[in-house]
């Protein structure tokens, strides 16, 4: 399976309109160098064609090619009605 | 750890790039400049030192803006809404963080500078060091954490979660817990000075970086901002800091003439500080079961310092020549030698940590 969705993160998914995007968002350090974070977001992507389409459970994914096959897990907390998407299983990369 | 698994961590060349490697070269190699700088073309500081208004130096504050401004730029606040994911690692980096790291830096920087080498630095010097040194303990790191995270295979959602927490709680911390150390230290600083450059170097560039983040987003979309804008400023804050330290040293040359050996005294207390820090954390994440993506990324946060801001806070609190901006410049000398040692100390022991997480630790996150 190219990735995981929990059932709260399901629902908040669909809620938004039932897309996400899973991509690398690079960090920078301070003293030079940096990382790339997993992120998710309940949104199509800029370009779809850069990324890999799956439907899964009633939702569009569209997934960095890098990302797929990671066993990667989106989820989703919050509080006071607000939530926000975390991908867990993959650590930070660097392109 | 198999030979799989150390395998698996990414090697220091890989992590990171020429510059941030050879960091601690460029800093020193800044420090020669400078101090040819000051010695050579004094004119050059001097002319600077008079764009000032209401006593802060406009050079200085630029500067420091462009250290500071890219990092917070990038700090997602939404990612505070995690906070009840992985409260085990929250629990001891935070702690660590603000309630022993501050005390500790304080304790060990005042027991070698003011005791240990008293005869080897003048009293009035070494509480300038102190000084220094208690800005370092108070500025957590905020942005190189990722490196570490990276380099140590961390919990990218995890570390996102922390340092979002971290610059959050640094807003309404730094300024009460310096001035309470300095207090402690005999250091007398006005608290509305404290409380300008909180304001000049804290509040300005987070609020700045938040509305330039929220609106950016709103106008570009979070790859845009991501792939384009961050990626031309994010380059900027290094640069900052190297031109900053010329522009230190140009008026610190007379010292480091004089006494160079003050760096190295400084550096002791404050490599045994990172130390003592990362094994308190990563130890305690031990014996909590807090696994190994979770635990390694804690201890480098707790360990490392936000080097802009306390180099930021020397500056303004107690000027460009002070012992207090030496003692921060020593540390972002250091820094990078000292945290790849604890990445491999970290990678080395990561078989004694789970890998995953326990099922105590799920049960703790409901």
């Amino acid at each position: 399976m190219a990735i995981e969705v929990s059932d709260s993160a399901r629902e908040w998914i669909k809620r938004k309109g039932g897309v996400a995007t899973v991509r690398l968002s690079p960090r920078h350090g301070c003293c030079g160098g940096g990382a790339d974070i997993a992120v998710a977001e309940a949104r199509p992507p800029d370009d779809p064609a850069c990324y890999t389409g799956v439907e899964f459970e009633g939702l569009s994914l569209y997934l960095d090619p890098t990302l797929v096959g990671q066993g990667l897990r989106v989820d989703v907390a919050g509080f006071l009605g607000m939530g926000h998407l975390f991908v867990e299983g993959v650590s930070p990369t660097r392109s | 750890m198999t030979a799989h698994q150390e395998s698996q961590s990414p090697s220091t060349s890989e992590g990171m790039g020429l510059f941030e490697r050879f960091l601690s070269v460029w800093v020193a190699l800044a420090i020669v400049a400078g101090v040819l700088l000051g010695q050579f073309a004094p004119a050059v500081p001097e002319t600077l030192s008079r764009f000032e208004y209401a006593q802060v130096s406009i050079p200085v504050a630029v500067l420091i803006w462009a250290m500071i401004f890219p990092m917070m730029a990038q700090i997602d606040f939404t990612a505070i809404l995690g906070v009840r994911r992985q409260p085990r690692g929250l629990i001891i980096t935070t702690t660590v963080n603000w309630l022993i790291k501050p005390f500790t830096m304080f304790a060990i920087a005042w027991f070698f500078l003011t005791v240990v080498f008293a005869p080897l630095i003048p009293a009035e010097r070494a509480s300038q060091y102190l000084a220094g040194a208690i800005l370092l303990g108070a500025a957590p790191c905020t942005a190189m954490v990722f490196v570490w995270s990276y380099l140590t295979r961390g919990d990218a959602a995890y570390t996102l979660v922390q340092v979002a927490l971290n610059d959050l709680i640094m807003l309404f911390a730094f300024a009460p817990i310096v001035v309470f150390l300095l207090g402690v230290s005999n250091i007398q600083v006005p608290w509305d000075t404290v409380a300008l450059s909180v304001v000049l170097y804290i509040v300005i560039p987070l609020t700045a970086g938040y509305l330039t983040r929220r609106a950016l987003i709103a106008r570009h979309g979070s790859e845009w901002y991501d792939n384009v804008f961050m990626k031309r400023i994010g380059p900027v804050t290094p640069m900052g800091l190297i031109v900053t330290l010329v522009l230190l040293f140009a008026f610190q040359g007379e010292v480091i003439l004089e006494a160079p050996l003050h760096i190295v005294l400084i550096a002791i207390p404050l490599i045994l500080q990172t130390f003592l820090i990362f094994f308190i954390a990563y130890g305690w994440a031990k014996a909590w079961k807090v696994p190994h993506n979770v635990a390694a990324p804690g201890a480098m946060i707790g360990a490392s310092n936000f080097f802009e801001l306390a180099v930021a806070a020397a500056i303004a609190l107690f000027g460009l020549q002070s012992g207090a901006a030496l003692a921060t410049v020593v540390g972002v000398l250091v820094e990078v030698p000292l945290m790849l040692a604890l990445v491999r100390i970290a990678n080395k022991t990561r078989h004694h940590f789970p890998e995953t997480e326990t099922k105590a630790t799920a049960e703790a996150r409901g």
